[in-house]
């Protein structure tokens, strides 16, 4: 047993290190450390300088262009560029749709859309959730009817993260109605300027504007955009949340808000915080160290399944109750809630700096435990193959 | 990076295992705790040629120097079956202070401990001094021991003691024959069905020669030592908690009500979901704990102490969990299941409780 990584592990963390501290750019960085919200241009700014030092494909085989990283590398990419406060990395295109692609679609597909991914060049938003189909996905009823050497798409899709800056969207559509509720969804790929297509904004209580509406009123989808076999969409879909998966325990990003929370704390004098704070970097221990668990497991050879549903309730269960641990430390200035500017606006009101975003946070948060599969969800999981009950 | 265990580990958990399994059921504690001695002789012997007893000492104390891990494993394996032998009092406690120690007559006492021919204990406590062990009341003056320790593990068993005193304003730790005069003692049965003392010593005389340690170097071995069964309790937590959900899930299967296994209930399987996390971020500590604690880190109190505070609350959590999904069987003596309960609230009340714990990780 060996809890230190290899002399070659130490060499790519310092690596990213570099890359943080000469190359992060420096309009992102100090947005991202005052709390304030990032632009479109900011977002498309910070990952083309990924894609410029070649980690844009950072869980990519070597062969589409990626950078073919061991899970340990992985691993310390996610915790470094946590740690260094980065944007969590858009996941729709490179993480989501791309292995899709490279899996199931055909040579020209992965020509068309790989490429664009890697470079950035391609904003992708996820077509998942419905008005009626949340954790029960599988019921979803968006209607692809095939006419020709096209689909006609009709029907909505809800909580659509960002697809007002998206330039494409990858859809579950229903192309048959007949058997059972899995059988008959297929994947299509869609430009979202295509005619029939409308975005429209759903603020969530924290006052953002992040998740939308998506109607699709007879939008004609080219045939060449069905990813795979039609009717097999249910077997993507679930192949590309297992991806999702990844990084969900954000160890990184928690240990970066404990130490400012830390800091914060340690100016109150208030011993029951004292005693929260101490059991949530215990908690955020645990994390890590079952986190690097599965991973030795997963470099020995091993295939570490749902025990993996862990990081996502643990790593959201951690972010959610830092995010209420600022809120208590805010103490009355959790009041000043939204900024002077209203919604969205980055203007700070009076108090200390951690109150003014504690409670934009505390509220945006909420947001994790509901996705990627609601950590209930991911309780039925455990239970059903770790328990097997 | 590497978590795996080696080979060997891997047998020696084995090994423990199939005793535990075929020598060390549920019924056959329950013989033990019944019998004078609160002991098996017959395990004690062959944990003795398995060479169990002289795991963790040196190799110059004849012992196979093995580390926290393989006792971590032992006492998780210990924990699942609820062993009650008194491995940590002989072996850990009273053990590894002599093992670290430059007490001459050591090798001897060690042999005598591998070989399972004498009980040793250490006699840490005070009823005034609870888990504060560095300054105790008890005292050595003009060579004459005074003073009583409580909670002497398997305190009736042993032939001598090691007691924390104060001799010349500093800490020492000596040796005391049971047996010799001043020495009176009364048993007592712990929650977890275990045999403990308290001891009174009455103008016992101390020799030079009795003498392990003082100053520092008796704060170093009491520290070290009390951190080290720190981590074995709360290995043996782990075991427990791994255990009570397994036996829960089990259980819940066979239990029919309303025409169906009650484990077709969500919301039983959710409250079994988090006793297997819990369970599981408890064994993620304990490898934190267990490896720093090897490599002998400057942290390694520190995350000795986050893995106790977690087994602290969420063990006791996973066994009341355990105890309410088995319903009124839950709470039958006779029944294995509510003993885990028992020793998950002794685990949290020695050595600094889940509360003592949270705060030494803070500091």
């Amino acid at each position: 047993m060996d809890i230190n990584f290899s002399k070659e592990d130490l060499a790519f963390r310092d690596e990213l290190r570099e890359w943080l501290a000469n190359d992060y750019p420096k309009h992102v960085k100090d947005k991202m450390d005052k709390g304030e919200h990032l632009t479109r241009q900011d977002m498309v700014d910070y990952h083309k300088a990924l894609s410029a030092k070649g980690w844009m494909g950072y869980n990519w085989p070597v062969e589409y262009g990626g950078t073919g990283w061991s899970a340990t590398q992985l691993y310390l990419f996610n915790k470094e560029f946590g740690m260094a406060g980065c944007p969590p990395l858009l996941a729709f295109g490179v993480s989501m749709v791309a292995p899709v692609i490279w899996t199931f679609g055909n040579e020209e597909q992965k020509k068309r859309f790989l490429p664009d991914i890697l470079d950035f060049n391609t904003w992708w938003c996820q077509g998942y959730s419905e008005p009626g189909s949340g954790s029960d996905l599988a019921s979803l009823k968006t209607k692809a009817v095939k006419d020709g050497d096209h689909y006609v798409v009709n029907g909505s899709k809800t909580w659509t993260t960002l697809a007002q800056n998206a330039d494409w969207i990858f859809l579950l559509v229903r192309t048959d109605s007949s058997g059972k509720k899995q059988e008959g969804i297929s994947f299509l790929l869609v430009d979202m300027k295509t005619p029939g297509i409308e975005v429209k904004p759903i603020i969530t209580i924290d006052g953002d504007h992040e998740v939308n509406s998506v109607f699709f009123t007879d939008v004609k989808v080219p045939v060449e955009n069905l990813v795979g076999e039609e009717g097999k969409g249910w077997t993507y879909a679930k192949f590309l949340l297992a991806h999702e998966r990844f990084g969900i325990a954000a160890v990184g990003a928690s240990m970066r808000a404990l130490n400012q929370l830390k800091e914060v704390v340690s100016e109150l004098n208030n011993s029951d915080l004292d005693k929260k704070v101490a059991e949530m970097e215990i908690a955020i221990s645990a994390l890590e160290m079952t986190e690097l668990r599965l991973l030795s497991d997963l470099e020995n050879g091993g295939h570490p399944g749902a025990e993996s549903s862990i990081l996502k309730i643990k790593g959201t269960e951690i972010q959610q109750g830092l995010t209420e641990l600022f809120v208590e430390a805010a103490g009355e200035y959790a009041l000043m809630y939204p900024g002077a500017g209203g919604y969205g606006s980055n203007d700070k009101p009076s108090g200390p700096e951690h109150a003014a975003v504690s409670l934009e946070r505390f509220l945006n948060f909420r947001k994790t435990s509901i996705y990627g599969g609601s950590n209930e969800i991911q309780k039925n999981i455990i239970s059903k193959f770790v328990l097997g009950v | 990076m590497n978590l795996s265990y080696t080979e060997e580990q891997v047998m020696l958990r084995e090994q423990i295992q199939k005793f535990c399994e075929t020598e060390y059921d549920f019924y056959k504690r329950e013989e033990v705790v019944k019998s004078e001695d609160d002991f098996d002789a017959n395990a004690w012997s062959l944990f003795a040629e398995q060479g169990w007893l002289s795991m963790p000492f040196s190799e110059e104390s004849g012992g196979f120097g093995f580390g926290p891990v393989e006792l971590s494993i032992l006492f998780e394996e210990f924990g699942k079956s609820l062993v009650i032998e008194p491995y940590l009092s002989n072996v850990v406690l009273a053990g590894s202070v002599l093992d670290k120690s430059n007490f001459e007559g050591k090798v001897e006492l060690i042999e005598n401990i591998c070989s399972g021919s004498m009980h040793v204990s250490l006699a840490y406590a005070e009823a005034a001094h609870s888990y504060e062990y560095l300054k105790p009341d008890t005292n050595v003056s003009d060579s004459k021991l005074n003073g009583t320790k409580t909670l002497v593990l398997n305190g009736k068993n042993a032939s001598k003691l090691i007691v924390s005193c104060v001799m010349n304003e500093e800490l020492s730790l000596v040796l005391v024959d049971t047996t010799a005069d001043g020495v009176s003692f009364n048993t007592f049965r712990t929650i977890d069905e275990k045999t403990c003392a308290e001891f009174t010593f009455e103008n016992v005389s101390i020799q030079d020669s009795d003498i392990i340690a003082s100053g520092d170097e008796a704060k170093n071995l009491l520290t070290e030592t009390i951190n080290l069964a720190t981590l074995c309790i709360s290995a043996e937590a782990v075991g427990c908690m791994v255990s009570c959900y397994n036996k829960t899930v089990q259980y819940t299967k066979e239990r029919e009500q309303f025409d169906q296994p009650i484990s077709n209930f969500q919301v039983l399987q959710h409250r079994m979901v988090d006793m297997f996390i819990d369970s599981e971020l408890a064994k993620s500590l304990l490898f934190k704990a267990m490896l720093e604690v090897d490599a002998d880190s400057e942290d390694k109190f520190k995350h000795v102490s986050a893995l106790k505070a977690h087994v602290g609350k969420f063990g006791k959590l996973s066994a009341q969990n355990a105890v309410q999904l088995h319903g009124g069987m839950g709470v039958s003596e006779e029944m294995m299941i509510g003993h885990y309960l028992k020793k998950m609230v002794a685990i949290d009340a020695m050595f600094g409780n889940a509360d003592f714990h949270l705060k030494s990780f803070s500091k």
